[in-house]
């Protein structure tokens, strides 16, 4: 069987990621100052507390470590593989100032593992029943307002689209970044929370919500996420223009069918999706790969580290360029012609924000063109209840507790905050979490 | 060319081009890797213990090392449960003769013990015969736990003393009688081994310690067939207890000998300190062991550079100048006040001072969570520095003398 995933430098690129060993996170561990009020644990959206479990991995209390990570953040391994840690947790590292940060995603993952291979007991569901309560969509925002909920001893039920829980994780990101065990490791501390998971359970009634608080649910958290990638006017009606959601989709899951052997591919878009797909072609054996961004070299949004390795596998970087036209033939794209192009305004990264610069056109040949430049909403939100309030494409309007409009109805996630990380998306539903016990409480007390 | 100190010293009458030498130990175990220490710049060797194979049947352990390892830090201390040499008394004997006669200039001390008077007297006259320049008694080995040999000898003020007579009666080269730590007054040894005639006092021989217990299985490092031993601790973990030996020998009126100092030294700036403190001569093993002869080259270098530096001549300029500032903790002058006093520009906001003087000192540092910056409650502060300890910037936290005619509030600890 072909394997689409088999560079060499795609493997350096999984080996640096490995966790610490025992001797490294000893090591690394002890360059920890242990801050008082760390700040590392204030820059984790997700409150998953590195300032603690680093201290504990310094104290040999590996599994303590494995349990503050597990217990504050459900998804903690996916974490350890995703985060943006330079600009968040290690960004606010107090080494910084003399050295290199921690390398705390190095020392999670270390923990992470720790607490898996030794088993460290599960988390459970005490008896207590709260109540139940209905979350749409198994992303990440889902997960960790599950979590939280279950912890407080809810009867959660989570309805999920799909065959598999993880969202974002799960489908769009490839495997040589996060394996596919981490997605599965916190999984099942979900489920030994309790949690119940509806597999295929399309919310095709227009009226959802109220069926579901009609059922009997005390509240409802919506995590759809944004599940349809936007595209570009230029490529409609070409056979051989992706969206880099399918794109990627395919590749993990339907590898054997892709083939890009001596084929060139155009990657849309400067983030880390992009990356990942342009990083993804070139493994699945396509000849050139070209990156193209509004965005110049130092202004890309993918992390450094992926970018780093795009480099490594010869990606030509097309930055500061946009497409002006396609050359095709009938519904195939053959070729596409693009220019580089300034920021009108600073500091406003928007394609209307742009204007090309004269004699710089460059055409390229190309095979396939993967668009990567943004997502929105999967659903038409008016499906889940009329009058739910919601801005722009369909993100969803909450106020500080993530209460949308509707009584007993909160939101969270990339469906709210219009796309972020992971680690954020966790953040918001623990967050949320904690707003729908004050509700109910609430709401009980009146009573 | 670069300018070069004379580290030159005078001991027991004898002539050492600088003050380093190896210790008795595995280090300097036979004839070809003495050599080596000698080309690395070492000025004189304490050759391996010697003793007659009719008295000691030496069997080594195996294993015989552990180190004792502080988080990330490892070889902090060595624990060792090596013996006097197990080679044949002739083989050493022969090295010894060919190690003075190919190194004229560099100093050869031969390490001796013996289990009964006859011993001593036989191995002061072979190690002189063969070239030795000077005798160390070794009194003090802890592995060697024979009623009239090993540390139980240096513990006994009666056997020192009569050992030493023996050796002087037998041999006319200078003798150093080499103490154990394992003791609580290592002066009354001293001395009774100065009434014998010795001509200087080597200190300390390794401590008897445990370094680790094996969790998984019950039983203490190093694991010699189920079982093991408190036995000869060395290196950095040792050297505070070597110093305060070394200061109190110094120090001793009645003594009045000069010393050779062992325990810890890797650094010319250990060096310095034992110098300091009184030694004339200085003896190195673990930090030989841990990193090799060629340490012994930054140990000249610094010191050289330091000389040079103050204007140092020669270095019985400053032996002893720090020991002569050590008195009784009753006699500190405590009229004199300071609190300490932070850098903000250089303070990192890593608040480990705060923590520290919260939980462990008087609660006197202010940490302001918004700027992440620590400041001092002049009021709080007692002055213990505990913060300056744990602070990570080094020159960030500093000393800062007050107005004495405060009375303090509280008082730590």
């Amino acid at each position: 069987m072909k394997k689409a995933i088999d560079t060499e430098k795609i493997k350096q690129f999984q080996s640096m990621r490995e966790p610490l060993t025992l001797q490294a996170a000893i090591r690394e561990s002890n360059r920890c100052l242990l801050c008082f009020d760390a700040p590392c644990s204030a820059g984790c959206p997700a409150g998953t507390d590195p300032g603690k479990f680093i201290r504990q991995i310094k104290f040999y209390n590996y599994k303590g470590a494995a349990r503050t990570i597990r217990n504050h953040n459900i998804l903690g391994s996916v974490c350890a593989f995703l985060c943006p840690v330079e600009k968040l947790c290690e960004r606010a590292c107090s080494v910084k100032a003399l050295e290199d940060p921690i390398n705390i995603s190095g020392l999670q993952r270390f923990a992470t593992e720790y607490g898996k291979h030794f088993q460290i007991e599960p988390l459970r569901k005490s008896e207590k029943n709260q109540g139940k309560i209905a979350i749409i969509g198994c992303g990440p925002a889902g997960v960790g307002c599950a979590a939280e909920l279950a912890k407080m001893n809810y009867d959660v039920t989570i309805f999920e689209r799909e065959d598999m829980a993880g969202g974002v994780p799960k489908w769009n990101i490839p495997e040589f970044r996060l394996p596919a065990e981490a997605i599965a490791y916190d999984v099942e501390n979900l489920l030994s929370l309790g949690v119940d998971i509806r597999f295929n359970a399309t919310i095709e009634n227009n009226e959802a919500i109220s069926m579901l608080l009609a059922e009997g649910y005390m509240a409802v958290f919506i995590s759809t996420g944004l599940s349809v990638a936007l595209k570009i006017d230029l490529f409609d009606n070409y056979i051989n223009a992706l969206d880099y959601i399918s794109f990627l989709r395919s590749v993990k899951f339907d590898h054997n069918n892709i083939d890009l052997k001596n084929k060139n591919v155009a990657v849309i878009g400067g983030g880390s999706v992009a990356v990942d797909s342009a990083v993804s072609a070139k493994a699945c054996g396509a000849n050139k790969v070209y990156l193209i961004s509004l965005e110049h070299l130092d202004e890309l949004p993918a992390d450094k580290g992926e970018i780093e390795l795009a480099r490594e596998m010869n990606i030509t970087f097309k930055a500061g360029c946009q497409i002006t036209d396609v050359n095709a033939n009938e519904k195939i794209i053959t070729g596409l012609k693009g220019m580089e192009v300034e920021w009108i305004k600073p500091e406003n990264f928007s394609p209307s924000n742009v204007r090309k610069v004269e004699g710089t056109t460059f055409a390229l040949n190309v095979d396939l063109v993967v668009q990567a430049i943004g997502t929105k909403p999967g659903y038409e939100i008016s499906r889940f209840h009329k009058s739910l309030q919601t801005r722009g494409k369909g993100i969803i309007e909450v106020n500080d507790l993530f209460e949308t409009n509707l009584e007993g109805v909160f939101a969270g996630g990339d469906v709210v905050n219009a796309g972020s990380t992971v680690v954020q998306a966790v953040g918001e539903g623990k967050k949320a979490a904690l707003s729908i016990d004050n509700y109910l409480k609430n709401r009980e007390n009146k009573a | 060319m670069k300018a070069q100190a004379d580290l030159s010293i005078e001991f027991c009458g004898v002539r050492f081009e600088n003050p380093f030498c190896l210790s008795s130990s595995p280090v300097g175990n036979h004839a070809e890797m003495c050599a080596r220490a000698y080309d690395a710049g070492w000025s004189g060797i304490v050759y391996k213990t010697i003793g007659l194979e009719r008295s000691f049947n030496v069997v080594m352990p195996s294993p015989r090392l552990n180190t004792l390892n502080v988080f990330d830090k490892r070889f902090v201390g060595l624990q060792n449960a090596e013996q006097i040499t197990d080679r044949p008394i002739k083989d050493n004997i022969k090295d010894l003769l060919w190690l003075k006669k190919n190194f004229p200039h560099k100093v050869l001390i031969s390490s001796v013990m013996g289990y009964v008077d006859e011993d001593w007297a036989e191995l002061a006259k072979m190690s002189e015969d063969a070239g030795a320049d000077i005798l160390e008694l070794n009194f003090s080995c802890p592995q060697m736990a024979h009623k009239t040999a090993g540390y139980r000898t240096g513990q006994d003020f009666h056997a020192v003393e009569a050992f030493t007579e023996i050796v002087k009666k037998s041999c006319k080269i200078p003798v150093i009688a080499k103490m154990t730590p394992n003791i609580t007054d290592m002066i009354p040894v001293a001395l009774a081994a100065k009434r014998g005639g010795a001509d200087a006092i080597s200190a300390i021989n390794t401590m008897r310690a445990i370094t680790e217990i094996d969790i998984n299985n019950f039983t203490p490092l190093p694991n010699i067939h189920g079982h093991s031993s408190p036995t000869g601790f060395s290196g950095p973990s040792v050297k505070p207890i070597a110093m305060r030996f070394v200061s109190e020998l110094y120090n001793s009126k009645p003594l009045n000998l000069p010393v050779s100092a062992i325990g810890g030294i890797e650094t010319w700036i250990d060096a310095l300190h034992f110098l300091l403190l009184g030694a004339t001569n200085l003896q190195v093993t673990t930090g030989i062991m841990r990193y090799g002869y060629r340490i012994v080259e930054d140990m000249i270098e610094g010191l050289s550079d330091f000389m040079i530096e103050r204007n140092i001549q020669s270095l019985s300029e400053i032996i002893g100048k720090a020991a002569q500032k050590i008195v009784d903790p009753s006699e500190f002058n405590t009229r004199f006040q300071a609190i300490s006093m932070v850098d903000e520009a250089k303070c990192i906001g890593c608040g480990q001072c705060y923590i520290s003087c919260q939980d462990g000192a008087n609660q006197a540092m202010i940490f302001d969570k918004i700027s992440r910056k620590a400041s001092v409650d002049e009021e709080r502060c007692v002055g213990c520095m505990l913060c300056k300890h744990v602070c990570p910037v080094w020159d960030c936290i500093t000393y800062k003398e007050v107005d004495t005619t405060k009375i303090r509030h509280a008082a730590i600890f």
